[in-house]
């Protein structure tokens, strides 16, 4: 009978023992892609030197925002960090839903090698106020791939000069993209000059409508005063637009709608010369199609090249424990430090804001498209992210979306989504109404 | 005076209707009643602090043109979709009558789209309407024919989801159509015979007639589902696509993406009343035309 009950002992022990283990854990929620995964080999070496286990919780990337929102409707989060998209920061950090790291970050992580943009975009609300409610994550940038087989092509080369009178390369601004997607738009032999971003499904239009928009002087509104009309219904943002919508006659069938997962596959499938996405995607396509490929950044338009920024922050979700929000810390300032950021950038799609190796020789060396993002980073600009964010991009699908479509002119698609922010920003009470 | 007995009956009929109503009253009535209350607030769906608006909702929904397009695409969605499907149904359900060797394959191959979940017919045909490697334009392809967008094209979206919706939905009315086909007494069809009535005289004087109650209820289910699309909506194109948003994938993009749930009670509210109103004269006219049918045969 002793024996029995020592025994029993010794189980209930255990399983307590068990249990305090398995609550000794962190859970993070980020979208389904490579960077989730490398993020989770990481946690695996964190918890093998502090004993507190890391569990990715990976969801598929277009159901991933309304899970995230839907979950911060409970009393207690099912994470405890939440890897946030770049616009969604304000209206965690206005909802009290990201725990405010103001006063940590800066003892914890040296701020001071995080990329000036990445900081203030992915990691800052409002932008440059330096109150911090993420650290960064994924920093990241749309960029161009293209096909360097063609470009090398001595025939290729030759017709080209031929027509337009300069050697064929990369492009560096917008007027020499468009000869170079024009030249080789061929579609009685299945071969596109381009594929730009146009989706309507969640923010791919806008992130490729931006650079032109900025590049040709106009812009989401003012920042201070949240004013829109006269920023982005403006000359030269309805110029931009045009200029956008001309180049959707060099893309494959359906480029008009062209979504970050449509761009690939148009590159992959051998048809499209040149084709915009963000980076992390890349990996892939340099495993299957090796230096066949070669990228470029966004072109410019004069002297301004400013490019869509891209990633996600760590957020600490104020709706868990403040065991679990330490140990959340704990983790986000493991991952922050320059030993740990060289490894995660091993890892394919993988890409750091740290300053220091953005600038090294063997992160440009380490892969074909990494100079070419670390050069990205210091022309990034971000779309509004005040807490309405998602109804200014609802907003701005649908006008662009008309625009695109030839159902709006430019201007008059324009003119309507200004007074359409103007509204939203307004209720929003961002906007002192008049 | 009653009995214990009698007192006893009614404790039991109340015990067993009361958890049913209770759990009626739970999920039905109670949020129907607290979504009104919603309406005339700002609350947001990830919670906070929020205040009582008066009917500022009321007024957002009815200012912005969102919402009335919406409501014209279902509109649109629901007349199209339906007429379609009630004609395809009532015609296959007439080829389908009299009996003949490969009925009954027949018969279950058309009823297997009707059973398959939405959102996975949804998908399956996201991928054969995609434009570019959809195996319809490689068809259309193949037999030197244009390469239409189905899901990309402003002017086809529209098209694409209600060419899936008839694929899947023209079973219900056929089956429906059927039944009542197969409900009409032999005996009307034999005295038309000996009257000598020609085909089309029979289709409209005995079998359309006999035929039409049962496929105004099925036009009625069929419609008050149609209202709801989404799950294709939401596949297909997304929620925030104007030129198919409907009235469910909107309240989906304001609730859900946006936040905005006392925007969205407001706004399924002005729906509700609509739907209502239409749902209510469209009971009158079928009972009217049942009204008529009896004085008919008296």
């Amino acid at each position: 009978m002793r024996m029995r009950m020592f025994g029993l002992a010794a189980i209930l022990l255990l399983a307590v023992q068990t249990g305090h283990a398995e609550d000794k854990k962190i859970t993070i929620w980020w979208a389904q892609w490579d960077p989730a995964a490398a993020l989770q080999e990481l946690g695996h070496e964190f918890a093998e030197e502090t004993g507190i286990a890391v569990e990715v919780y990976q969801i598929p990337w277009p159901a991933y925002q309304d899970q995230v929102f839907l979950n911060f409707g409970n009393k207690q989060t099912d994470f405890d960090i939440v890897v946030g998209d770049s616009q969604w920061i304000g209206r965690g950090a206005t909802k009290g839903l990201y725990l405010e790291l103001t006063d940590w970050l800066p003892e914890a992580v040296d701020v001071g090698s995080i990329h000036p943009r990445a900081a203030r975009y992915l990691c800052e609300y409002p932008p440059g106020s330096s109150r911090f409610f993420a650290a960064p994550c994924q920093t990241d940038a749309i960029g161009f791939v293209y096909r360097r087989d063609w470009f090398t092509d001595p025939a290729e080369q030759e017709a080209f000069a031929a027509r337009y009178s300069r050697p064929l390369a990369a492009p560096d601004t917008w007027e020499e993209f468009r000869d170079v997607a024009e030249f080789f738009h061929r579609p009685e032999q299945k071969r596109y000059g381009c594929s730009l971003l146009t989706g309507r499904g969640y923010d791919s239009i806008v992130m490729g409508f931006q650079p032109f928009l900025w590049a040709w002087g106009g812009a989401w509104g003012d920042p201070q005063s949240y004013k829109v009309q006269g920023h982005l219904n403006t000359e030269g943002a309805v110029a931009g637009l045009e200029f956008f919508k001309s180049l959707l006659q060099f893309t494959p069938e359906g480029g008009t709608n062209a979504d970050y997962f449509f761009n690939l596959e148009a590159f992959s499938n051998g048809s499209t010369a040149m084709v915009l996405d963000y980076f992390p995607f890349y990996p892939g396509i340099v495993a299957s199609m090796g230096d066949q490929v070669g990228f470029f950044m966004v072109p410019r338009h004069g002297d301004q090249r400013v490019i869509s920024l891209g990633g996600q922050g760590f957020s600490i979700s104020t709706k868990t424990t403040p065991q679990k929000q330490e140990w959340a810390k704990q983790f986000i300032a493991w991952f922050s430090q320059t030993a740990i950021q060289e490894k995660w950038i091993s890892y394919p799609g993988s890409f750091t804001a740290n300053t220091e190796l953005l600038a090294s020789e063997e992160f440009a060396a380490a892969a074909p498209y990494n100079a070419v993002f670390a050069e990205s980073l210091d022309h990034l600009q971000d779309f509004w992210n005040v807490p309405v964010y998602n109804e200014l991009l609802a907003a701005a699908v649908r006008h662009l979306g008309a625009a695109l479509d030839g159902t709006s002119a430019s201007a008059d698609a324009l003119d309507a989504l200004a007074a359409e922010h103007e509204i939203i920003l307004m209720e929003a009470g961002l906007l002192e109404m008049e | 005076m009653r009995g214990s007995t009698g007192r006893c009956r009614d404790w039991t009929q109340y015990a067993f209707v009361g958890p049913a109503l209770i759990l009626l009253i739970g999920i039905n009535v109670f949020p129907l009643l607290y979504s009104i209350a919603l309406s005339f607030t700002n609350v947001d769906l990830v919670g906070g602090a929020w205040k009582f608006v008066g009917g500022f909702n009321y007024a957002v929904a009815f200012k912005f043109a969102k919402y009335g397009a919406a409501l014209r695409t279902t509109a649109l969605f629901v007349c199209v979709a339906v007429a379609v499907e009630l004609v395809l149904g009532f015609a296959l359900a007439l080829a389908l009558k009299d009996r003949f060797s490969g009925r009954a394959f027949a018969l279950t191959a058309l009823l297997v789209p009707m059973m398959l979940p939405p959102a996975v017919i949804a998908l399956f045909w996201k991928l054969v309407l995609n434009g570019h490697y959809g195996i319809l334009n490689q068809c259309l392809g193949a037999l030197g024919l244009g390469q239409p967008q189905w899901i990309t094209d402003p002017d086809l979206k529209l098209l694409s989801i209600l060419l899936v919706d008839v694929w899947m939905w023209t079973p219900f009315m056929m089956l429906i159509a059927l039944a009542a086909l197969n409900a009409i007494p032999g005996y009307l069809y034999e005295a038309a015979a000996i009257d000598r009535a020609s085909r089309w005289k029979v289709f409209r004087r005995i079998t359309l007639p006999l035929c039409a109650p049962l496929l105004g209820l099925a036009v009625l289910l069929r419609a008050t589902d149609a209202i709801k699309q989404f799950d294709l909506v939401m596949a297909i194109t997304g929620p925030n696509d104007p030129a198919t948003q409907t009235v469910s994938a909107l309240l989906y993009q304001v609730v859900f993406r946006d936040g905005k749930v006392g925007l969205g009670a407001a706004y399924s509210y002005v729906v509700l009343v609509l739907v209502l109103a239409l749902a209510s004269v469209f009971v009158r006219y079928m009972s009217s035309v049942q009204r008529r049918e009896e004085a008919g045969a008296q």
